[in-house]
């Protein structure tokens, strides 16, 4: 695809994307924050069944060699830098997706984290040129680096590789484990409607399910 | 039209988006978000300091400024997206956060959402739509840092607001 093609479909593409996180209200960080603070579920199964779809769908392309995976080796500097961001999600309220969600219908502390998440990116980026800490991916040599804490490049297309076994076997197993987390978020679900329905509160914490989301 | 009355059951939109982001995987690459925010941030810095940028390593090496880069347009459209919803069903206002605590936990979360995805090179988008379904092993090491990181942040969210 040419590279005006290509930034014409990202544009489309998050155009629908957009449109459909702010009618839906879907928000991630919502989706880790709900379900570890008041143990509601409606924006983590949203996430779990995308998960469950894309893992099938990436990894049956990835069988047959189809796709463009992102070709980023396997760090510990991941474990780190999505360790600051979650902090950083729950305060900020918002994740990459809706703080742009939230910019378009005319939050401006959606904008102002925006912002200084441009600064915190300019304020590493001299930060790195100092330390060229982690390895970047035009540089990444997909073999472990222990001195980098780099262990190499690692998917379902290079488990295909090494042991033979089709790329998609190994989603299979991944989907399962998905839909088990599903599963168990559904009877948790079930059993507590049971417990507040006879008290005709079911449809109301059902409700402050919805304003707590709707209050990222 | 139905998608404008009501709220949209997040699972159906989600269905939408993964069949949507499966096509973008096969033809340019998966939903992602910080890789454009990273573009963004060089080129607004290259308006403030002309060529002077390309004396810092990075923004030479890593992620010389390119207007042209796909992934810029999927936050852009996103933004277009949502303003056009919001707009559609008369939800868009502008909303001011109104405590001071709320301006600096904003302030704070957003400085540690930038430096995070430039320490990890990834961000939640990459690591629970791209990287995690490609079975890639640094997804499930983001996917372990992100949870206890709002694990963390949530604790100080608590406090905060019972503060």
């Amino acid at each position: 695809m040419s590279p005006v093609g290509e930034c014409i479909t990202a544009f489309i593409f998050g155009s629908v994307v957009g449109l459909l996180v702010q009618r839906s209200r879907f928000c991630n960080t919502a989706a880790l924050r709900d379900a570890m603070l008041f143990k509601t579920y409606r924006n983590t199964k949203a996430l779990l069944v995308a998960m469950m779809i894309l893992t099938l769908g990436f990894t049956t392309f990835l069988t047959f060699g189809d796709g463009k995976p992102l070709h980023f080796d396997v760090g510990l500097n991941q474990v780190m830098g999505l360790f600051l961001f979650g902090i950083g999600m729950v305060l900020a309220g918002a994740c990459t997706v809706s703080t742009w969600v939230k910019a378009g219908e005319g939050n401006i502390g959606a904008v102002w984290a925006l912002l200084f998440t441009f600064i915190g990116m300019f304020l590493f980026s001299l930060l790195w040129s100092f330390s060229y800490w982690p390895p970047a991916p035009g540089t990444m040599s997909g073999e472990p680096n222990l001195a980098g804490l780099q262990l190499g490049y690692a998917n379902a297309a290079t488990l295909q590789e090494k042991t033979g076994i089709p790329a998609v076997v190994f989603g299979l197993v991944q989907f399962a484990v998905l839909l088990a987390i599903y599963r168990a978020i559904r009877r948790k679900e079930t059993a507590a409607e049971r417990v507040k329905a006879p008290a005709g509160q079911g449809a109301g914490a059902a409700s402050a399910g919805a304003v707590a989301s709707r209050n990222d | 039209m139905e998608l404008f009355k009501k709220t949209l059951d997040p699972v159906v939109a989600l269905v939408i988006i993964a069949v949507l982001d499966i096509f973008m995987f096969l033809t340019i690459g998966a939903w992602t978000v910080g890789g454009g925010e990273t573009m963004m941030t060089g080129l607004i810095a290259q308006l403030f300091l002309g060529d002077e940028l390309s004396r810092i390593p990075f923004w030479e090496l890593v992620f010389p400024p390119d207007p042209g880069y796909w992934k810029i347009y999927i936050s852009l459209g996103m933004l277009f997206g949502a303003l056009v919803g919001a707009l559609m069903i008369k939800e868009f206002y502008w909303r001011f956060p109104r405590h001071l605590s709320e301006w600096v936990m904003i302030t704070v979360g957003g400085l540690l959402m930038g430096i995070g995805i430039r320490l990890a090179f990834v961000c939640n988008v990459s690591t629970f739509f791209g990287l995690t379904p490609e079975m890639n092993l640094g997804g499930y090491l983001a996917v372990s840092g992100i949870l206890a990181g709002a694990w963390v942040g949530s604790l100080v969210y608590k406090k905060v607001l019972e503060g």
